[in-house]
Formats: structure tokens, sequence, C-alpha cells
């Protein structure tokens, strides 16, 4: 069969097979490698927890769940933050009236210990009084 | 000659998303065809009125894998207008350059589609390949490549820097090169052309007859775009054209969504140069007072429609939704008539359905 030659289709792909030649490999050296992620990624939650004031707003707003709030009175609250609930949408950044809950272009770490599925953001709980209910409940 | 059933689906490799047809043929020849729906029902709008205003963006985002930004932005816009907020001009152009962008992966994503399956895959590794591209335009916009979460009642959580809005010109730039190749290769290609051709036929009158909307209406003649014709800032602003064909085949449809894939490239740079300054969202009251409103919008498949009505709680007392995709899907038995089995394949591609939308 005889081979015919397209010089269109030839000058059509000359740029792109140059493109592939210089960009290198496209797969990134997990886990050794530098995973590049856009500034704007929607990644690990984080917090700042001196600006929060317990007033529940990301609770509230959460569509996944994915956040609980325990109080007790005014000034005693605990933040607690589920990982495998989570959406990563934002919507606790965006409710947050202080700026203490935010999400960080990181990738989200798998986990095979169902004490990391369940982070305490925010402890305004003393010591001690935790210490007592978990006594009662006992 | 003796009659078979040949099923397809609920999952088989010709359809994205499970839907059963039952195709009835007489040796090569389609003769009837039934089809089952529901596989993916996940009670979403009943679930909607469990939840806040603000948790029902999230969820109504999730409708769709594809058109995801358009449903969440029309829920929005229906949401405020029972508010009575106006959004700021800046959110109203991001919304806007979001959903153009979402058109865009969605025709690339369905022209990949419909090459595949016609066996036609050099097509299907351009089109996905430059698909990326919009993907990660939108990815380092919004933070996530399907799932935008950019909408917020009132506005948009997203802005653009004016660095980011120069490299995203960039990038179309050299989209619009690739595109334009793509368009040419459809518009050219005999195979394509031969494979395509008097396939899935709708007439005019039958678009009238079913209310078919979007590509499909208009590859049959029916000059219908919701964003021209709603006159809705900030598409009144912006020069664009609606292509519509006559022949009412998977032929046309696939030159109207190539030439609206171009469409949409020349609507995001403009809007991207006239983005106006100023927040991008309004501040609005955490409960909605009673009362009902409507909402539409262009999505890549055609208009679709909200309604939501309040009872003036935090929560929507209800939500309903309809979706392009029902219309085309109501169509099928029309257009699978007097076809063979192997057009059955180009058939049901050409109409591009969603059935996570369908189903919901």
């Amino acid at each position: 069969m005889k081979t015919r030659f397209y010089p269109h289709t030839f000058a059509y792909l000359l740029p792109h097979i140059w493109r592939v030649l210089c960009k290198g490999a496209c797969t990134v050296g997990f886990p050794f490698g530098e995973a590049k992620l856009p500034s704007g990624y929607r990644g690990v939650v984080k917090i700042k927890p001196e600006l929060c004031r317990g007033c529940g707003l990301c609770v509230r707003d959460c569509p996944a769940f994915g956040i609980e709030l325990e109080r007790e009175g005014r000034d005693k609250f605990r933040l607690i933050y589920y990982p495998d609930r989570c959406a990563y949408c934002s919507q606790c950044e965006t409710s947050c009236n202080f700026g203490a809950i935010y999400q960080v272009n990181e990738f989200v770490p798998a986990t095979d210990r169902p004490d990391e599925l369940r982070v305490v953001l925010v402890d305004r709980w003393p010591e001690e009084d935790s210490t007592a209910d978990e006594d009662q409940t006992d | 000659m003796s009659k078979t059933i040949v099923p397809i689906g609920p999952q088989h490799p010709l359809l994205k998303e499970p839907v059963a047809f039952q195709i009835t043929v007489e040796g090569e020849q389609v003769i009837d065809s039934a089809m089952r729906m529901g596989y993916v029902h996940r009670g979403i709008e009943r679930l909607c009125e469990e939840r806040t205003y603000v948790q029902d963006i999230h969820l109504l985002e999730r409708v769709c894998g594809i058109c995801s930004h358009v449903h969440a932005t029309t829920y929005c816009r229906a949401v405020e207008a029972l508010i009575g907020v106006e959004v700021p001009l800046r959110g109203v152009y991001l919304r806007a350059l979001l959903c153009e962008l979402e058109r865009i992966h969605s025709h690339l994503l369905w022209l990949g589609v419909l090459a595949r399956n016609i066996g036609f895959d050099t097509i299907f590794m351009y089109a996905w390949r430059d698909r990326e591209i919009v993907l990660d335009i939108m990815e380092d916009l919004s933070g996530g490549r399907v799932s935008h979460a950019a909408n917020v009642i009132g506005g948009v959580r997203v802005d653009l820097t004016e660095a980011r809005r120069e490299e995203i010109l960039g990038e179309l730039t050299f989209l619009d090169g690739q595109v334009a190749r793509l368009l040419n290769v459809v518009e050219q290609e005999q195979s394509l052309r031969a494979r395509t051709r008097d396939i899935g036929l709708l007439t005019l009158e039958q678009v009238r007859q079913y209310c078919v909307v979007g590509p499909v209406a208009r590859a049959s003649g029916l000059d219908v775009d919701f964003r021209r014709d709603s006159l809705q800032v900030p598409y009144d602003r912006l020069t664009f054209e609606v292509p519509v064909h006559d022949a009412g085949d998977v032929w046309a449809r696939t030159l109207v969504r190539s030439q609206e894939t171009v469409e949409s490239l020349r609507l995001c740079r403009q809007i991207l140069e006239d983005l106006p300054e100023g927040p991008t969202s309004a501040r609005v009251p955490r409960r909605v007072k009673a009362g009902q409103a409507i909402a539409r919008a262009e999505a890549p498949r055609g208009e679709v429609f909200y309604y939501v009505r309040s009872d003036g709680s935090d929560s929507p007392a209800r939500v309903k939704v309809r979706t392009p995709t029902l219309t085309s899907l109501i169509t099928l038995p029309v257009q699978l008539q007097e076809i063979t089995m192997a057009d059955v394949s180009v058939v049901l591609s050409g109409v591009d359905l969603c059935i996570a939308c369908a189903d919901r």
C-alpha cells in the first residue's frame, strides 16, 4: 500500500511535537515530585483558632454537614471538622465573617486512621471540664 | 423477518450515564424503541426543601457534572429575585464568563464523545486535549475543575486579578487556534459528514411540537437562544451570533455546537476585556421573604428553568428544575425511526443527553 504524505498535516503537527518535547513529562513523580496546584485550588481546610468566635455560621451553611459545634455557655465551645464528609466547596470560608476558617491550595492527604477523620479545629473547652464530662459519660 | 430486541444500557460503553434503551430491530433496520430512565434519580428537589438556601447552592450544583455552574447560577438568580437584591456588575460578568467556559468545555466534551462513538478517534483526542485548557482556566478561577462553587446568593465569591485576566486572554488566544482547526476538520472531513448526514432527523414542526430547546432545536432551524432573546446583562452588551442550521440531522447539530464554541470563545474574550471594576457580590439577608420566583438561563444543552417558592423561612418550600435534556429525550423515538442499528450510536450521541440533569 502506498503511503501518502500530507504536508498540511505535517506542518500542523510540527509545533505540537516541539511543544510536547519541550514540556517534558506530564505526570508528577508522586510522592516525591512537586505537585503544582492553581493558586485558588480548594484543598485542605485550615483555621486560625484565635479568630474563631464560635458563632456557628460555618456549621449552619456547610452543605455536607462536615463541621459541628459543641457549645456550653458563651465562651465554652469546641469546633469539630470531619474531613471525610467535607465537599471542599469553600462555603465555610465564604460564610465566616472573621476570616478564621479558610482553604489552602494543598492536596488533601488520604488516611486510614479513623482518629484523623475527626479534627478539633478550635478547642475552647477547659481541660478539667472535658475530663469531668468524660468521667460522667463513663 | 423476525424481530429482535437489542438492549442498550443502563451500563453501556456508548452511554456516558445510565439510561436503558430497548431497540427493536428487523434485520439491520430499527423499527421500534423504548426507553427507561430514573437510574440516577437522587431526589434533589425534595432534598432542597430540607436544607437552607445557602446549602442548596452546592446541592443543585451537583445536579449535573458538566453544566454545574449554570444550575447554581440559575438557582441563585431565582433566590436573588425573591430577595430583591441586585448583583454587582462584576459579579454578573464573572458568572457569565464561567457559563461560557462551561459551554466550551461541554461542547468539546460532546464532540469528543460523538467522534469516539463513530470511530473517529483523532477528533476525540484533539477535542479532549483542548478541553483541558478550559478546565485548567476554570480550576484556576474557581478552585475546582467541575464543581466550581463560585456562586453565592448575591454574586460570586471568586475574583480575577489583572495579571490573571491577561493570562486567561493569552490561553484563550491559543484555544482560538485549536478550536478553529477542529471546526475546519469538522466542516471539511468527509467521513464525519458521511456518518452524521440525514441521521436522527427532526423537522422544525417536530421541534415545536416537542418543545425542544438548545442546539438540537437550532440545528432544526428554530432560532432560539435565551442569552440573546432575554436581553439580560451582560449579554445585551456583548456581540455574538447564534448559529442556526436547517438540516435537523446530527451533522447540523455538530455544526451548531462547533460554531457555538467559537462564539463562546468570542464572548469570553469580550467579557474579560470589558470586565467592570467593583465588588463581586452584594450583602443579602439570610432569611428570604415569602413569595415565588422563576429564573431561566441558556445552559450548554438549552434553556434551563428554575422555580423557587419561599414560605419566609430559611429553607425553600419548593424548588422545581426543568432541564433541556428532557425535551430532547422525548424526541428519541422519532429520531430512531427508519435508521439502521449502526446509526443508533450516532443518534444517541448527537442529542448530547445528560441523564443526571434529567433524572435529578
